[in-house]
């Protein structure tokens, strides 16, 4: 799962809530570096969660983009973030798994990336979903929208976001 | 409503604040019976001087010329409680706080911010008042809001459907 920070964390961290964590472990919780808040949140959460099995780690990368970074010195921070993902999706294995969960905003785009890059290779690669957020209703976000083509379940929850040519499905409200 | 909280969230929104302590607010809060306002104003950096240099220490006054107890802080680390304790919430259009809110039940007026670039928090709670869960305005007409303001006229939200995201992933994942 990918902590995206503030209202993505919470978002992510509803979904999962109620889920059965004694069929999804171990599990991995990937947030940005300098959001101490979402880690503590996962920390937290997996301490109040009941029927669990298995263990959690709390494993950081750097971001794509800083909040505010001007859009010129973008590339460079984003193909550093982009290297040390392949590099533990790819070879560590850190940041492997059966699925992986993406809420936004911009980083998990490079995490999405990461999966591809093991596809191609032939390599293991996590199933994809990415879950728009319950505060977009008539518009998807940034990263929905760069996201929608390449991951394999692609989740909204309002009715308007699906059309018929575009990949994406409604079930109603998921948090 | 004898108690209101007006909250901005984790970031700012000084028209909120200031809609919230103007004396047209603090009247119609006070026709309609309120007795206690907290407001968390959050990083506050408005023209309203009584509010300079506000921290987390909550601030208790006494405003005689509408009869109520104002309590005015930044920032709290869990609004819970304090919207267990209200009978009405006012609150920034934010999508986690308008769902914490409604899940306890509480009537709440949103008030999305203008000054968002991607104004999404603006279709979601024209969207959400459509459907008749909450009621929608602007920092301007606030008070007139407060004034017609029903809780009975509006529909208790839904709770959480909790086995829906376990089914989709469960299908996804191979499980039965």
């Amino acid at each position: 799962m990918f902590l995206g920070s503030g209202g993505h964390t919470s978002e992510l961290l509803s979904l999962l809530s109620d889920l059965d964590f004694s069929r999804y472990f171990p599990r991995t919780y990937i947030v940005s570096d300098g959001d101490a808040l979402s880690a503590r949140k996962a920390q937290d959460f997996e301490n109040n969660k009941s029927n669990k099995k298995g263990s959690y780690e709390i494993f950081t990368i750097p971001r794509a983009r800083r909040v505010h970074q001007s859009l010129f010195s973008t590339p460079p921070t984003a193909l550093r973030s982009l290297l040390v993902c392949v590099y533990h999706m790819m070879y560590t294995g850190q940041l492997s798994s059966d699925v992986l969960l993406l809420n936004g905003p911009g980083t998990c785009f490079v995490l999405c990336i990461s999966a591809y890059v093991n596809r191609f290779m032939g390599l293991p690669s996590p199933k994809l979903i990415y879950i728009e957020s319950f505060a977009r209703v008539n518009s998807l976000s940034l990263s929905g929208k760069l996201l929608r083509p390449f991951v394999d379940k692609f989740i909204v929850q309002w009715p308007d976001l699906v059309s018929e040519n575009d990949r994406g499905e409604y079930h109603g409200w998921l948090i | 409503m004898k108690r209101v909280l007006f909250t901005v969230g984790s970031t700012f929104f000084d028209e909120l604040v200031d809609s919230a302590l103007s004396d047209i607010v603090l009247e119609a809060l006070h026709s309609r019976g309120a007795e206690e306002i907290t407001v968390q104003c959050g990083a506050y950096k408005g023209k309203n001087k009584e509010l300079a240099g506000i921290s987390s220490t909550p601030v208790l006054s006494w405003n005689e010329e509408h009869g109520l107890q104002l309590e005015i802080y930044a920032f709290k680390p869990n609004l819970t409680e304090e919207f267990m304790r209200a009978d009405l919430v006012v609150s920034h259009a934010g999508s986690g706080t308008i769902i914490d809110v409604l899940r306890l039940g509480k009537p709440l007026i949103v008030v999305p911010n203008p000054s968002l670039l991607d104004n999404h928090q603006q279709d979601l709670a024209t969207e959400l008042e459509k459907l008749g869960y909450l009621k929608a305005t602007t920092p301007r007409s606030l008070h007139d809001c407060i004034s017609k303001f029903e809780a009975k006229e509006l529909i208790p939200f839904p709770q959480k459907d909790k086995g829906k995201f376990q089914a989709i992933l469960d299908e996804m994942m191979g499980f039965d």
